[in-house]
């Protein structure tokens, strides 16, 4: 019963983020727009491109779309809404992010293409920079909470909401979260204008449209992902708990979508520097405020 | 033991281990990188059928990244990374097989000798795991993982050196 109510409010979930890009990238809101996007997709013809690694070609967007899935199975909607409460949630949740990497690397190296293979290449580059600073901010949460269990995470902000216990690790994780998720101005493995779309140079109809739809996956696991860390996950009051998890994640989805297109695109290796430099002295300060508070003051 | 955890653990057994011998038998160094990653990948799912959660799900995810990054390694150094030259790329095959059989029989000869207790009856649970797992890392173990963390900063540290030196040379 909790899967097929955390399946459809994942598909609901992912249209409505698809709503939001269009919204955010052209400039008009239109509802229907994903939808046509899509069954034009499926009905376009399916390009195999001549000595490609036809296993990669294939596995790619469909090890992006199951690693999707498996981040969102430790996210709590509600109270016992939840695919598995696994004790060690958060760390699987980084787990099967991981796969996002191997995922592009497959799909870009598949085609044997130079646009695709630059564009899965550049996300290693990125993943590097991104990396520590999705890590490092959950180990202070996980601190706060004394757990890792995800549902223990957000029973831990009842008093207060991590992104007021630890405002630095909620800047953090949502730069590196954006990483993830390839969202503008770190969307360096597709690179509209730069790279004629990178990873997804290649791919044509419903292998494109999978790519497509496990990317929404991907942004709307990290969108839950930053609610259950930062933002009090189901907590709030009047509204049902559900409601509250699906508001949030909705907002930080739109926050992060409408501020991509407004910055400028970093290079990789800006985005590697910024995020070693400063964003990891930052987080290792993090760790260190939330360790003295949580000694210090119980919250 | 229960017949439903031996399945499981011997389906994930016999994937690691084909996934092991795919790294020698594909020429492109990529599907290699990735066929080790997906060998490592079984082994942690291994972890998580012996319900070690924490080991289980740290080493699925540490291996995405270490090997992704050697498969660019790869793809840096080797001449054929895409194999599609049919570049055979082994060497001293003799020596090489009496070091896979002396490294063979001297596994199977640990695996014979070692006196393994039975079945643990009670498995704590996955978060008295990772407290315990704490505990020994920052205690016992811990200046063998410190030492260790000190030497991959320095072999880090060096590498960088080595990768950066050039740039003098460029700029005469």
């Amino acid at each position: 019963m909790s899967i097929a109510a955390i399946i459809l409010a994942l598909t609901l979930g992912c249209y409505a983020v698809a709503v939001l890009e269009s919204w955010s990238m052209h400039g008009r809101l239109s509802l229907t727009r994903p939808a046509a996007s899509a069954l034009a997709l499926l009905g376009r013809e399916q390009i195999l491109p001549r000595t490609s690694d036809r296993l990669f070609f294939e596995t790619g967007p469909v090890l992006l779309l199951v690693a999707g899935l498996l981040s969102v199975a430790v996210i709590p909607l509600a109270p016992g809404l939840i695919i598995t409460d696994l004790a060690i949630g958060a760390l699987f949740l980084n787990a099967a992010l991981a796969y996002v990497l191997v995922a592009l690397i497959m799909a870009g190296w598949g085609p044997n293409g130079a646009y695709g293979m630059i564009g899965g290449w550049r996300f290693l580059g990125q993943f590097i920079a991104y990396a520590m600073l999705i890590v490092m901010p959950i180990t202070a949460v996980a601190m706060r909470a004394e757990s890792l269990s995800t549902t223990q995470i957000v029973l831990s902000q009842a008093a207060l909401w991590n992104v007021a216990y630890q405002p630095i690790g909620f800047v953090l994780f949502v730069v590196a979260a954006m990483g993830v998720a390839w969202l503008p101005p770190v969307d360096l493995p597709t690179g509209g204008g730069d790279l004629a779309g990178g990873v997804e140079a290649e791919y044509t109809g419903a292998r494109l449209a999978v790519l497509r739809l496990a990317r929404l996956v991907i942004i709307v696991a990290l969108a839950s992902a930053t609610v259950t860390f930062y933002l009090g996950g189901w907590l709030g009051p009047w509204l049902p708990g559900w409601a509250w998890t699906a508001l949030k994640t909705l907002a930080v989805a739109a926050a992060m979508l409408a501020l991509g297109p407004r910055l400028p695109r970093l290079r990789e290796a800006q985005y590697l520097a910024v995020s070693w430099k400063l964003g990891i002295t930052l987080a290792l300060a993090n760790i260190f405020l939330v360790g003295v508070i949580a000694l210090v003051v119980p919250i | 033991m229960n017949l439903g955890p031996t399945l499981f653990l011997t389906f994930f057994g016999i994937a690691a281990i084909w996934f092991g011998i795919v790294v020698f038998r594909t020429h492109s160094m990529v599907r290699s990188a990735i066929a080790l990653l997906f060998s490592q990948t079984a082994i942690g799912a291994m972890f998580l059928v012996m319900q070690a959660e924490f080991l289980g799900v740290l080493q699925i995810m540490m291996m995405a990244t270490e090997m992704s990054v050697m498969a660019i390694f790869m793809v840096m150094f080797m001449m054929d990374p895409g194999g599609m030259g049919k570049m055979d790329m082994t060497h001293q095959k003799r020596l090489s097989l009496w070091a896979g059989g002396v490294g063979l029989a001297a596994a199977l000869a640990v695996i014979w000798t070692a006196g393994w207790q039975g079945p643990v009856p009670d498995v704590p649970g996955a978060d008295e795991q990772a407290r315990e797992l704490g505990r020994e890392l920052l205690g016992r173990s811990m200046f063998i993982f410190e030492s260790a963390a000190l030497m991959i900063l320095t072999a880090m540290i060096a590498a960088t050196m080595v990768a950066i030196a050039p740039q003098e040379e460029d700029t005469q």
